[in-house]
């Protein structure tokens, strides 16, 4: 059952917008308001006609777009962001579904989903991490956990702080026994398709053969294994849950250290155990800069890279490419191509909050294509 | 009541009270409506009262068209089968029986519909001795001055939104039981086959236990109110007539009170269980969302109406459509599940009709 | 002054009653405690960090106030006041007026009865995932008001029915025989005659069903998505309301969200108290009048058959899972 997009709010203020639009793009820019590409000004961002844009999915991204919203509402105030978070699975569904105008996700798009909607495309926002967050009285360091041990953690096999192969990977550090317990995401997450990304690359034969990775995934009976919902929840639960491991998005990084948590330092691909700041961030992220396709669809995690933190991720804009009107069409735009513009929502006044990264350049113009084609 | 000219001494004539003073309409749209209300009154009545059933109607045929392609393939292991997974949603589609789905996706839902039925056992277990011990102390010998404001705060009790009640259940009373009341419970808990379940580990509040305890403060308004009523109803003199003869509150309590209303009491129960078994929302917030079937009692679990809330958004990540279709069969069983409940309670209240037992009858 | 003394199976007998009454007051504790504790909880959460502008500020991305969730949830219920409680009210009366025993409508309306009380138990969320199949996604008109409303009413409908039929049952027939001898017809007689005496009952069960609406979340979450501020249209625009405040702000990344959430939730405590009490104070005062004017036949109708007093706790038994 295909479903077709949704038709134009008629209020009287879209109706002028759009009219005005049309007359003013025809005459400013001199392009039919179907063309396939629209023009962008010196500024790199269109002006909007004026409305609401709906944004929901990834709550990793919503602090992100929050800001953003306060943001763009700044420089253009006849066009507001609608913001929710309500995990990236919902963000793809309800774009599919055209219920919502940009959905947020840290997933890209399915090859199932693009096949049955061409017109849907996933365009990188911004470049963001995942630290694997816990609850262990007493342990302030950055405990060293590689893929393969935490992917035994959430299978079940490891099931006390001070097992052996936490200690031996970690000399020097007091461990407490007590049970570890597994949180994990109970709505469509994309920091599960993240997480589980990782523990299937690092550990093939294990999570990799056995569960896979994806947006929900079947978890393995680990002992008081808990489901939270959204970064928030995964947060709050884990806070507390003494004994806790969770995934948490790196936008949360702040309330986790105001919660007395602490992270790992993570094992990559080529056996080092690196933490997550910016420098080792960046050093992934620019790993695969040269790999990044023009529709934006890679994984950036586990990649063999020096000194490169192994959860990284585009953030992506699920967006269609064919909106019911051109106005709608343009405050899209205007909205995405002031989101990635390094010097407006791409700058480090926003996402520094975050712990985000920009977009370099390369792939920051691939989104911009992606974007102007839009309609 | 005025005369026709106001002149001292006429006859009084008294006009027909609803045209006096009023605009009227033209005589033959008032002969129209006149003959017509009646017509119309019975179409409109007619057609809302058919509104539930087509509702209903349409809810179960909507439910039962998408869920056929999961219906389809999932086939009977939807019912008893353990394993619930989406399949490699980023891997190959695949085919069977002409259904595309994931190349992995196996949907068993036994561990979700234990999950229900679980929780739901668990809340009527507690809610049913406490609702009609409370009906009993409402009724027996307590002054109105007490037991009416204590009966408002039981209504009070059922109309407080659920959500409401899962913010406080997961943020003071999961926890609160958590520290201060499984420890007890489960460090004293011998490993018989039972009380087994009792045992540590005790969890964090969030699990089946707290979700059950939860529940059953929903479902004890009502219980209760039913009972109450029910118990306000049986007629004095027997009551009194067996007190004179010498038994005690108890006995009369056990030997006429109960059986006068047992049928009632029944009905109420069911009806309680057909609430717990759609909640949702305190459910979805309080139960720990996890897909297996918990080893002892304070674990996380899920329900159907919880999974369902949870997983409905993300399920178009699946674009084949067959995780969507899957959780149409999934509330096409609990729909089932609920219709069944109400049928029965309407057999069981039904079959014994609204007189209670004569007394000393079983 | 009795010389014999008691037995010791009286004994035994009389022990097991006291242990009997000492139990059935625990029981009244244990469910009265846990409420009081919910509803004491609820206002402190909220009273902590009250601030009156959450009345009339709007929601913003980081903080701001709840006006337009509780317009919101107020335009729901005059929505479902006046689309379930119409359609409601309606099947009420024919259910309790019209279904003629011997003939087509007399025997379908116990199906039609069973129909409405089958639909008064169907789990919310299940409505929620068909209005969004049918109306959001179906019939396109996205995340809107007009979906919620039809669910919502549709969930409320069977038990305004119920509550309907239950008090025009209790007027007395004698009204309806001596309206029917006076000549008056049949619209006539309800208008003026019969709606007028059940007119308490009736607009107490709507109460009820109101304090249902206001008070769920999953099929709105469905139909209605959430919004910060009211939208301009019926369709195609999310419609904000009180409920997913609660159930999705208490653990928020903005820390001024979980103020919102408890805020939203003493509203909602707040507003279901009130209906409450507007219902009881429509009860007493029709009783009132009604003992006055019955007497004696008509206080033992009223008892058997479930008197006024006893509607609103009869009509929350019936309220749908939520």
């Amino acid at each position: 059952m295909k479903i077709s997009m949704r038709a134009a709010r008629l209020t009287r203020g879209t109706v002028v917008a759009a009219v005005a639009g049309v007359v003013l793009g025809s005459a400013l820019f001199g392009t039919a308001a179907s063309a396939a590409s629209a023009k962008v000004p010196k500024s790199g961002v269109e002006t909007p006609s004026g409305g609401t844009v709906t944004e929901t999915g990834s709550t990793l991204m919503y602090p992100l777009f929050n800001l953003w919203s306060g943001g763009y509402n700044g420089k253009y105030s006849s066009t507001t962001i609608q913001t929710a978070g309500t995990g990236s699975g919902t963000g793809i569904s309800e774009a599919e579904n055209g219920t919502i105008e940009i959905g947020a996700s840290d997933a890209y798009l399915s090859p199932s989903v693009t096949q049955a909607n061409p017109d849907l495309k996933n365009i990188p926002l911004a470049i963001s991490a995942q630290v694997a967050a816990y609850n262990v009285p007493g342990v302030t360091a950055h405990l060293k956990l590689s893929g393969k041990l935490l992917s035994q953690i959430y299978q079940g096999q490891v099931t006390k702080w001070n097992a052996s192969q936490i200690a031996s990977a970690n000399p020097g550090v007091t461990l407490p026994n007590i049970p570890i317990v597994t949180l994990h995401r109970s709505d469509s997450s994309g920091d599960t398709f993240l997480w589980t990304s990782y523990l299937s690359k690092a550990d093939a034969s294990g999570w990799g053969a056995k569960i896979g990775f994806n947006t929900t995934v079947p978890w393995p009976a680990a002992p008081g294994a808990l489901g939270e919902n959204g970064n928030s929840g995964m947060v709050s639960g884990c806070k507390a849950t003494p004994g806790c491991i969770a995934y948490v998005g790196i936008s949360y990084l702040t309330q986790l250290l105001q919660g007395g948590m602490g992270y790992a330092a993570l094992g990559n691909a080529k056996g080092q155990y690196v933490a997550p700041t910016t420098q080792t961030i960046a050093s992934e992220a620019a790993g695969f800069v040269k790999k990044t396709p023009a529709n934006g669809t890679i994984s950036l995690i586990y990649g063999n890279i020096n000194n490169g933190y192994p959860i990284v991720n585009y953030e992506y804009g699920i967006v269609s490419t064919h909106q019911s009107s051109s106005t709608t069409a343009k405050n899209i735009r205007s909205v995405l191509e002031w989101a990635s513009n390094p010097k407006d929502g791409g700058s480090s006044q926003y996402l520094s909050q975050v712990n985000f990264q920009p977009l370099p350049p390369k792939v920051q113009a691939q989104s911009l294509k992606q974007i102007l084609s839009i309609t | 009541m005025t005369t026709a000219d106001g002149v001292a001494g006429s006859i009084p004539v008294t006009p027909r009270a609803e045209s006096v003073g009023k605009p009227k309409l033209p005589r033959r749209i008032r002969d129209f409506a006149r003959r017509n209300e009646e017509h119309a009154w019975r179409g409109t009545a007619w057609v809302a009262v058919v509104l539930p059933l087509a509702a209903l109607v349409f809810a179960v045929s909507v439910l039962a068209v998408k869920a056929w392609p999961a219906i389809r393939v999932n086939g009977w292991y939807f019912l008893y089968g353990r394993n619930w997974t989406y399949g490699s949603g980023y891997g190959t589609v695949v085919h069977t029986g002409g259904v595309a789905h994931p190349m992995g996706s196996q949907f068993g839902a036994w561990a979700i519909i234990w999950g229900t039925l679980a929780s739901s056992i668990i809340a009527i277990v507690i809610a049913l001795p406490l609702s009609i011990g409370a009906a009993f102390a409402l009724t027996e010998r307590m002054p109105t001055w007490i037991s009416r404001p204590l009966g408002f705060t039981i209504e009070i009790l059922a109309g407080i939104p659920s959500v409401v009640i899962g913010l406080w259940g997961i943020l003071t009373f999961g926890p609160w039981l958590a520290n201060h009341v499984y420890p007890v419970i489960a460090d004293h808990m011998p490993d018989v086959p039972v009380l087994r379940y009792f045992r540590n580990p005790v969890g964090g509040g969030e699990g089946l236990l707290s979700a059950g305890i939860v529940l059953a403060l929903m479902i004890v308004p009502i219980i209760a109110s039913t009972t109450r009523d029910l118990f306000m109803q049986v007629p004095p003199l027997p009551k009194e007539g067996a007190s004179a003869l010498g038994m005690t509150d108890w006995e009369v309590a056990n030997k006429v009170t109960l059986p006068w209303v047992r049928s009632g009491i029944i009905g109420a129960t069911v009806l309680g269980l057909g609430r717990a078994l759609g909640e949702t929302i305190a459910i979805a917030m309080i139960g720990g969302a996890s897909l297996q079937i918990p080893h002892t009692v304070y674990l996380p679990f899920t329900t159907v109406a919880a999974t369902i809330l949870s997983q409905l958004d993300g399920a178009l990540t699946d674009g084949t459509g067959f995780a969507v279709a899957t959780l149409a069969e999934l509330a096409l069983v609990l729909a089932v599940i609920s219709v069944a409940v109400n049928l029965i309670a309407r057999l069981i209240v039904n079959r014994t009709g609204r007189v209670g037992a004569p007394v000393g009858g079983a | 002054m009795t010389t014999l003394a008691a037995g010791p199976a009286t004994r035994r007998r009389r022990a097991s009653s006291t242990v009997w009454r000492v139990l059935t007051y625990l029981a009244l504790i244990l469910i009265m405690a846990p409420a009081a504790w919910l509803l004491i909880g609820v206002l402190a959460r909220a009273w902590s960090h009250w601030q009156w502008s959450v009345l009339w500020t709007t929601l913003t991305p980081t903080g701001g106030g709840l006006r337009d969730q509780i317009l919101g949830t107020l335009i729901l219920m005059v929505g479902v006041f006046i689309i379930a409680g119409t359609v409601g009210v309606m099947a009420g009366i024919h259910l309790a007026e019209m279904a003629r025993p011997n003939k087509r409508s007399g025997r379908l309306s116990g199906p039609l009865r069973t129909a409405s009380d089958i639909l008064s138990g169907f789990p919310s969320i299940v409505l929620g995932y068909v209005g969004y199949t049918a109306l959001v996604v179906g019939l396109h008109w996205g995340f809107s008001l007009a979906a919620a409303l039809i669910i919502l009413s549709i969930m409320v409908i069977p038990y305004i029915a119920k509550t309907t039929e239950n008090s025009l049952r209790q007027v007395p027939t004698g009204y309806r025989e001596g309206a029917e001898a006076l000549g008056m017809s049949m619209g006539y007689s309800l208008r003026k005659v019969v709606l007028k005496s059940a007119l308490p009952g009736i607009v107490t069960g709507l109460l009820l069903a109101l304090a249902i609406a206001c008070g769920e979340t999953a099929p709105l979450i469905y139909t209605a998505n959430f919004a910060p501020t009211l939208p301009h249209s019926l369709t195609h625009a999310s419609f904000p309301y009180l409920t997913y405040v609660v159930f999705q702000y208490y653990n928020a990344p903005q820390a001024n969200y979980h103020a919102l959430s408890y805020d939203a939730a003493l509203i909602l405590v707040v507003i279901v108290l009130l209906l409450l009490v507007s219902s009881r104070i429509i009860v007493a005062r029709t009783q009132r009048h009604a003992e006055s004017a019955r007497g004696a036949g008509g206080g033992r109708r009223r008892r058997r058959g479930g008197g006024a007093e006893d509607e609103p706790l009869l009509g929350i038994t019936g309220a749908p899972p939520r």
